[in-house]
């Protein structure tokens, strides 16, 4: 199985800050793989230089077997990505569809297939009735439904999910999740991060997990079941000490 | 609320204000407080300036002068409170009424704290030192009576700042819709910059009626022109109507009480305070009712109504965005009409290119004033490039921060598989049908009053391309290497550092340096029909189709370093312009 990510001791430094710290990750292709970590632990960072939105400080990364380095050759990986980046990338003054044409067109599919699947994802993602507001005017939850659209429009071989579930309702939640089993199942890569561990232990055959800006646990979602739940695995991979520590001075009275 | 909230609240203004300074840099943190400084110092000289106006120059002076001076300063004072509110309009309350409400403090508390807190304002802290310094000078100066000035300019204050505040209050209700809010913003600072420069316009317009006008003195020789002024002109009695005016129109009254006050009657200065005070009393009445509606949510504006079949409606229709160019790369297209989607529903960019609209109306105006006077065939191409120049002008603040209104938009350009020239290309092409629109238009204009040939209007037809290409090849470099962010609904930029702002200013001063190209066809035009018997018209137009033609031929060469350029910089540009707003 070849890999979907590899890098190689990949850091980021904001000033003396190490956000990510010598990650050396692997994902092997047709995963689908949950990359988890507390807050400000290196999650989103992480996904800001997989995707070419955040140059890394060290270390080297292949994306679906490429090395990203050459511009030339970032492009035409990005070509096979699709991403739902942690602050979203929209264009305020278009509407849903018109948000939708674009991304199609720039990934040069066929007009007739932008249509057809920008008709698709707006009725899947419930946004068709809200198809002549502006972006501006959309909710978060909105918002995000669009940008995963956009992600999914090309058909990618690998998805990048920065918190894709956060402010989306129930019901595209459940449509969302049955989609990206068939992406996987179509034998694409799907890399996400969620602080929801119900739904990492529910959806992903991989498990990654970072603190403090270093990969502390990397596994197939069966080991951990194994050796019991993934919470206790994320709390003890983290510091479950610090659970024991948080406790309010006035309540313990 | 209490003292020590009170306190808090002033406190988390002042932490708010000095994070923002501290944010742009240590050089934009002191350029600031120089400002402030020398603000502080114009109060205090204004202060003692109205003084010495009050207690010497006007301690003698006749009635009519008084009116004069107050209500000059009254106008001037007004008109920067205009300036104020345009600028404040985009920003929140002092104390933002939906992040503190989860706390237990009173909706009238933080009401009175945002009215009071909306006085620190510079027009306030120039105007007011100097108002009250007048008012203290005249006691000095004419003793007893005038002591009425005080409440009566106050009391004007607090019907200025109430009322505004109230109107600050409604359209905030009204902003809740967001595409709204922009479309509210951009049309408040064109109707004020309207009302500004309106004044210039009639003047002008009048100016011309005048001088067209038969027997009018301007028509007259200078030596009938003394003759025929009035004896006695300097201290002409006030029309009628001016007088009435200032008992009908409230911010008037302050004029009116001064001279009342200078002949001996009080009663106009006492009716004036008390009808200012009670028209502030009420506009913070309404404006204190509007925040109580806005907070039980039943704000101004209609309700939108739902509209279910409009998917249906637009999915029957080809959208703009599906569109192709021949010649160009389908992915140079699809990023060009995104983007001029973008620009054209962008309030922003609306209020940017009605702005230039109107300056251009303006200055077209003042040609037409001297139309009569005759401009002289050779001048009138040098009008057509400088008609082109004016307009590019007024682009240049969009086509040079061209990253800088998409926002977090970039974010998708950055993860975008295109190559990075196809993305300058489609800014540029964006730009192009309001490029050529504008400047056609204001060439038609030009041609129509100045009666220019049809020769030297196809060679500036020639020259506007030439210009675009130039204005696009110099905003491609200039929106990679200094992007700043702007907020939306707004011209405003936000976070800008002080080196980022040198370089925007430097960048504006050169810009008539960089359009001295576009003067050279008909220079040489004139040059060839003075040395030679060559007619200046076809020699202008041939050497515009040579400019641009080599134009093209630069911007062409020109895209592959700037792609470089930018496919180096892309994430710098991110960091910038997705930068949000505190």
């Amino acid at each position: 199985m070849t890999l979907a990510i590899e890098t190689n001791d990949l850091t980021r430094c904001f000033g003396e800050l190490r956000a990510v710290d010598d990650l050396n990750l692997r994902v092997e292709g047709g995963t689908f793989y949950g990359f988890l970590g507390p807050n400000g632990a290196g999650k989103s960072t992480t996904i800001k230089m997989l995707t070419g939105l955040l140059a890394p400080t060290r270390g080297t990364m292949r994306i679906l077997g490429e090395q990203v380095n050459n511009p030339e050759k970032a492009r035409e990986i990005k070509r096979r990505v699709g991403v739902v980046p942690e602050e979203l990338a929209l264009f305020e003054n278009l509407t849903a569809r018109e948000y939708l044409t674009f991304v199609g067109r720039m990934y040069r599919l066929a007009p007739a297939t932008v249509r057809e699947r920008c008709r698709e994802l707006l009725a899947m993602m419930d946004l068709a009735e809200q198809e002549k507001k502006l972006t501006l005017e959309y909710s978060h939850g909105m918002k995000k439904k669009l940008t995963l659209a956009a992600a999914l429009i090309p058909n990618p071989d690998l998805l990048f999910l920065d918190e894709p579930f956060e402010g989306v309702d129930a019901v595209a939640s459940r449509v969302l999740r049955d989609t990206l089993k068939r992406c996987v199942a179509r034998g694409a890569t799907v890399f996400l991060t969620s602080h929801v561990l119900e739904i990492v232990e529910r959806l992903c055959t991989d498990v990654g997990i970072i603190a403090e800006g270093r990969l502390v646990h990397q596994s197939t979602m069966d080991e951990i079941r194994a050796a019991g739940s993934l919470e206790e695995r994320f709390l003890e991979a983290v510091g479950s000490d610090h659970v024991e520590r948080q406790k309010l001075s006035w309540l313990e009275d | 609320m209490d003292w020590g909230q009170l306190r808090t609240i002033i406190w988390l203004r002042g932490r708010l204000i000095r994070n923002q300074w501290s944010r742009s840099g240590k050089l934009n943190a002191i350029l600031t407080m120089i400002v402030v400084g020398i603000g502080y110092v114009i109060a205090a000289a204004g202060g003692l300036g109205g003084v010495l106006l009050g207690a010497f120059a006007l301690a003698k002076a006749p009635p009519r002068d008084m009116l004069v001076a107050w209500d000059g300063i009254v106008i001037v004072f007004l008109f920067f409170w205009m300036i104020g509110i345009v600028t404040e309009l985009q920003r929140s309350e002092t104390v933002d009424i939906s992040r503190m409400l989860h706390l237990p403090v009173s909706l009238k508390g933080i009401f009175l704290v945002n009215y009071v807190a909306s006085h620190l304002t510079f027009s306030i802290i120039l105007f007011l030192p100097a108002m009250l310094g007048l008012c203290l000078g005249l006691v000095l100066g004419r003793r007893g009576a005038m002591i009425l000035m005080f409440p009566l300019v106050l009391g004007v204050i607090f019907m200025v700042t109430a009322w505004t505040y109230c109107l600050r209050g409604w359209l905030a209700a009204l902003m809740v819709n967001k595409r709204r809010r922009r479309a509210i913003i951009a049309g408040v600072t064109f109707a004020f910059i309207l009302l500004s420069q309106l004044p210039n316009l009639l003047g002008n317009l009048l100016h011309n009626h005048e001088r067209h006008r038969p027997g009018t003195a301007k028509s007259m020789p200078s030596d009938q022109q003394s003759s025929a002024r009035p004896a006695g002109d300097e201290k002409a009695p006030l029309p009628p109507v001016v007088l009435a005016a200032h008992k009908y129109v409230p911010f008037l009254w302050v004029g009116n009480g001064a001279m009342s006050l200078a002949s001996g009657n009080v009663w106009p200065a006492v009716l004036g305070a008390a009808g200012a005070f009670g028209i502030g009393g009420l506009g913070l009445r309404r404006a204190y009712r509007a925040t109580l509606r806005f907070y039980r949510g039943q704000a101004a504006g209609k309700t939108s109504v739902k509209r279910p079949e409009v998917a249906k409606a637009a999915a029957a229709g080809k959208i703009l965005l599906e569109r192709s160019f021949p010649g160009v790369p389908d992915e140079a297209a699809a990023l060009a009409l995104a983007f001029f989607r973008s620009l054209m529903r962008a309030p922003e960019v609306k209020m940017a290119l009605a702005t230039n609209l109107l300056m251009l109306l303006i200055f077209g105006a003042m040609v037409l004033v001297r139309r009569s006077t005759g401009i002289e065939d050779s001048v009138k191409p040098f009008i057509a490039s400088g008609a082109i120049v004016f307009t590019l002008l007024g682009m240049s603040q969009l086509m040079f921060n061209q990253f800088g209104f998409d926002r977090s938009g970039f974010r998708q350009l950055v993860l975008l598989p295109a190559p990075r020239k196809w993305i300058l290309l489609g800014k540029n092409l964006a730009f192009l049908p309001i490029a050529l629109g504008m400047g056609l238009t204001i060439l038609a204009f030009a041609a129509l009053t100045l009666h220019i040939s049809l020769t030297v209007f196809l060679a500036a037809g020639l020259q506007l391309v030439a210009a675009f290409l130039l204005v696009a090849m110099v905003g491609n470099l200039l929106s990679v290497l200094v992007p700043h962010r702007i907020a939306p609904g707004s011209l405003r930029r936000t976070k800008t550092s002080a080196m980022t702002t040198l370089l925007i200013f430097a960048s504006r001063l050169l810009f008539p340096t960089a359009m001295i190209p576009l003067f050279i066809p008909p220079a040489i035009g004139l040059l060839m029909s003075r040395v030679t018997s060559l007619p200046a018209a076809p020699v202008n137009l041939l050497f515009s189709a040579v400019l641009a033609g080599l134009l093209a031929l630069f911007y062409k060469l020109s895209l592959a370093p700037l792609e470089q350029l930018l496919q180096r910089r892309e994430k710098q540009i991110l960091q910038v312009v997705t930068e949000e707003v505190e």
